[in-house]
């Protein structure tokens, strides 16, 4: 008797979530951020998550899963169950580089990209007393002598877009590694390494108090923050990168969750109030849908790919 | 005369409310062992983004204040460090509690963090900016040395050296678990992905004090000893706080000092001013046996640390520790840029937490005071009870803290090496000052060398390094020539009545 109610009870259960996806969500989503709670990563997906219960009928619980650069709770995200329920904070140093250096068990084709609601920007930085402040000194000073770039950690987005950089100027670099982004910014300010990778955020803040002097962009066209800052394309060198904030999850969830999902992300995106605060954060807010998510982060790791196997870190850890 | 006018809206009862709010909310996740003052601010930063700046991020001070000094009553009553920052505190804290002086230790704790919030803050509104360039000053070298000063505690603090030595540097062998801080090659996780971070702070922790002393308690219950049922008033006596004088100001001063230097933290500041205060007093071998001026040292100086940490953040926009780097993103969130220029872009805002960092630990200090009845009362639970439900809070807070499976494994693996270690009269303190150090240590080690080629010589030859290393010398030397002069005083005490 019990057997059969609780047979009954699975059975209606499944129906459910089978025949009636439109009624999704039904409980609670949750979020897996793989770093710990107050980062930019983290941040950003609580006023996702904010503003997702603002314009739906819904619940979104952000869970930090911090520890191994990320891949801990990346991991926990792509091997959950693929309802749509447990979805994660698509990172790029987890995703794309870490696979490559291997100890993770899953890798960027497990990956089902949702959607992208923002960019963060990366400004070089020449730090406190370095012998350069601008792109053309940077690159002259380098021919002699390698410029020693601090980075937030081994085998991290920072260190392998300052590499890869140096690859595609010609120039060598000599990569310092620190324990998260704002140990180095410590060394930055206080004059023991040459460069760093920032967010423009914190590096409008320094260069206006003359702590750091931005060096260049690293994207296509010059930025609203600094339009006196040149970008690497410009002065003639063919790179750009930024990492990302957006919404992944596990691969094969049903057809109608994820163009729920996906429609989800994109209002989210395109709130007013959403993109202010974000914003505000120093975000640069943009809505790329999955495929182009999707193509970003493969055109990413071949980049990184190229990289890594020049520094050695190529399956270093399988 | 304009600062002052910035000071009048914190006064509005609505902001008050918040950063008492914000105190009493981090008084309880700091008291909870696996919630810590990180998580806690964290958690709270979305409740800010409505707030004004200074209502905002005072509420989070309050947080942050709270919590740190909440981290010493399930120290002080279950040998279960809350934070790292109070697992000195265990050392003095819980011996008192077990003689029936619980009362009177969690008042002395709260007395203490109130002296070292209040010195610190006195420090952080009257010289933040002279102060900050201290912490410009430490690069690879100058945290390498400081490290190894710290490090020499071990030699101080464990009773027996040669035991001492073995824990500390079994501390140093855990600690390399895990990513290599500079190639970020993984080493000894035998490809299990939950250590690639190494073992987990706070659950190693947890195992290290609380559950292997849940085991020592087990045998106690099964040879039915009685449980102490005394808990004591609240107010430490007045040769209590005439003991603890010195180690109170000399705590405050130490955490404030530290707290300056970023990347540091609490745990060291309070386990090198317990060191200290301990060569400083007249009687240091009532230290570690339930003795109050203990408790003032470490307390007064993690929460020193606590408004110190302010002092770069905000004259520089350099975060001291890993709470005033979540801070830091609630400033950044109210569209403010800590660093040099806020002092003149927002000086309300500085004045503003100039002046919450007082209120919240004023706060701190009434709620701290009238909680302690209800803390103690833990201690009526009859003694099975407890025991077990110590053991449920290690499952809980072990796992809270990263939600990874695996730092279990490693609570409980700490809590039965813990507990072998206690038998065999091998120091756990030893162990966790090397567990915090050992990653500092080497990571700014390999470093320095990868930033100067090798050359060891450039390495070591900055004036705050050598400071360092000569302290280094004369701590890790101290014992050994004071254990010298007391045998010789004791031959001639013995020589001098037969030749008269």
């Amino acid at each position: 008797m019990l057997k059969s109610i609780l047979m009954g009870a699975a059975f209606a259960t499944t129906a459910a979530t089978g025949a009636f996806a439109a009624d999704f969500p039904q409980r609670p989503i949750q979020v897996v951020v793989p770093y710990s709670a107050g980062g930019s990563t983290d941040l950003s997906m609580r006023v996702v998550a904010e503003t997702f219960e603002r314009l739906f009928d819904g619940q979104m619980v952000v869970r930090n899963q911090p520890g191994g650069g990320g891949a801990i709770g990346s991991s926990a995200a792509l091997n959950a169950r693929a309802d749509g329920y447990t979805l994660g904070a698509g990172a790029q140093g987890p995703l794309v580089i870490k696979p490559l250096i291997g100890g993770t068990d899953y890798k960027l084709d497990d990956v089902e990209f949702i959607g992208l609601y923002a960019r963060s920007l990366q400004v070089m930085v020449a730090c406190a007393d370095a012998p350069f402040s601008d792109y053309d000194a940077f690159v002259e000073y380098a021919k002699d002598k390698a410029p020693q770039v601090g980075n937030s950690g081994a085998g991290g987005a920072n260190q392998i877009s300052a590499e890869a950089f140096a690859d595609a100027a010609g120039i060598t670099i000599e990569s310092v590694p620190f324990n998260g982004s704002s140990e180095a910014r410590t060394a930055c300010i206080g004059g023991h390494i040459d460069a760093m990778v920032a967010s423009p955020a914190e590096a409008l803040a320094a260069s206006e108090a003359g702590q750091m002097s931005p060096l260049f962009v690293m994207e296509d066209e010059r930025i609203d923050l600094f339009p006196d800052t040149p970008t690497a394309v410009e002065k003639g060198v063919d790179f750009t990168w930024s990492s990302w904030k957006g919404l992944i999850g596990p691969k094969g969830m049903d057809e109608d969750t994820r163009a729920w999902l996906r429609d989800a992300v994109e209002k989210v995106a395109n709130d007013e109030q959403f993109r202010k605060t974000l914003t505000d954060m120093g975000e640069f807010v943009v809505y790329e849908d999955g495929e182009a998510f999707e193509a970003r982060a493969r055109k990413d790791m071949e980049t990184s790919k190229k990289v890594l196997e020049k520094l050695h870190m190529l399956e270093m850890n399988n | 005369m304009e600062s002052i006018a910035f000071l009048t809206p914190l006064f509005e009862p609505q902001i008050l409310l918040t950063i008492a709010a914000g105190t009493l909310g981090g008084l309880i996740i700091g008291a909870l062992p696996g919630l810590t003052a990180t998580m806690g601010v964290a958690l709270l930063i979305p409740l800010t983004f409505g707030m004004t700046p200074v209502m905002g991020l005072n509420m989070l001070i309050g947080i942050y204040i709270g919590g740190i000094y909440g981290g010493c009553v399930s120290s002080i009553l279950l040998r279960t460090p809350g934070t790292p920052a109070s697992a000195a505190t265990v050392l003095d804290g819980y011996p008192m509690a077990q003689r029936g002086e619980a009362g009177r230790a969690l008042g002395m704790a709260t007395i203490a963090s109130t002296v070292g919030g209040l010195i610190a803050a006195v420090v952080l509104a009257t010289l933040a900016p002279q102060l900050a360039g201290i912490a410009l000053e430490f690069g690879a070298s100058e945290y390498f040395a400081l490290a190894l000063f710290g490090l020499t505690i071990i030699a101080s603090l464990s009773g027996d050296l040669l035991k001492g030595a073995i824990s500390g540097l079994l501390g140093i062998l855990i600690s390399t678990v895990g990513a290599d801080p500079i190639s970020g090659v993984l080493r000894y996780t035998f490809n299990v992905q939950g250590f690639a971070s190494g073992f987990a702070f706070t659950p190693a922790l947890i195992g290290l004090f609380a559950l292997s002393e849940v085991f020592t308690q087990m045998e106690r219950i099964a040879a039915k000893e009685e449980p102490i049922k005394i808990v004591s008033g609240r107010w430490p006596s007045r040769s209590e706080m005439k003991e603890s004088r010195g180690a109170l100001l000399r705590g405050s001063i130490i955490g404030t000092l530290i707290g300056i230097v970023p990347g540091t933290g609490s745990g060291t500041a309070s386990w090198i001013s317990y060191n200290e205060c301990r060569r400083a007093s007249k009687t240091p071998e009532k230290f570690g046996t339930g003795y109050a001026p203990g408790i003032a040292a470490t307390e007064s100086a993690n929460n020193a640390v606590c408004a110190a940490a302010l002092i770069p953040l905000l004259a520089l926009g350099i975060p001291g520790d890993v709470v005033t780097a979540v801070l830091m993103g609630g400033l950044l969130i109210q569209g403010l840029a800590p660093g040099p220029m806020l002092f003149q872009t927002n000086p309300d805002v500085v004045v503003g937490i100039f002046g919450g960092t007082f209120i919240a630990t004023i706060f701190m200090f009434i709620f701290g005071m009238a909680l302690i009845p209800v803390f103690s009362r833990i201690l009526m639970i009859p003694r099975r009870l407890l025991a077990m439900s110590i053991v449920i809070f290690c499952f809980i807070g072990s796992f809270a803290i990263n939600l990874n499976p695996v730092d279990l494994y490693t609570m409980v693996g700490f809590g039965v090496l813990g507990w072998g270690m206690q038998k065999f009269g091998f120091s756990q303190a030893a162990l966790c000052i090397a567990l915090i150090l050992g990653p500092l240590l080497e990571s700014n080690l390999r470093r320095g060398l990868l930033q100067t080629h090798d050359d060891v010589i450039a390495f070591v030859s900055t004036p705050i390094t050598l400071l360092f290393l000569a302290l280094t010398v004369l701590s890790a030397g101290w014992p050994l020539v004071a254990g010298a002069l007391v045998r010789r005083r004791a031959e001639r005490n013995q020589s001098k009545p037969e030749s008269q």
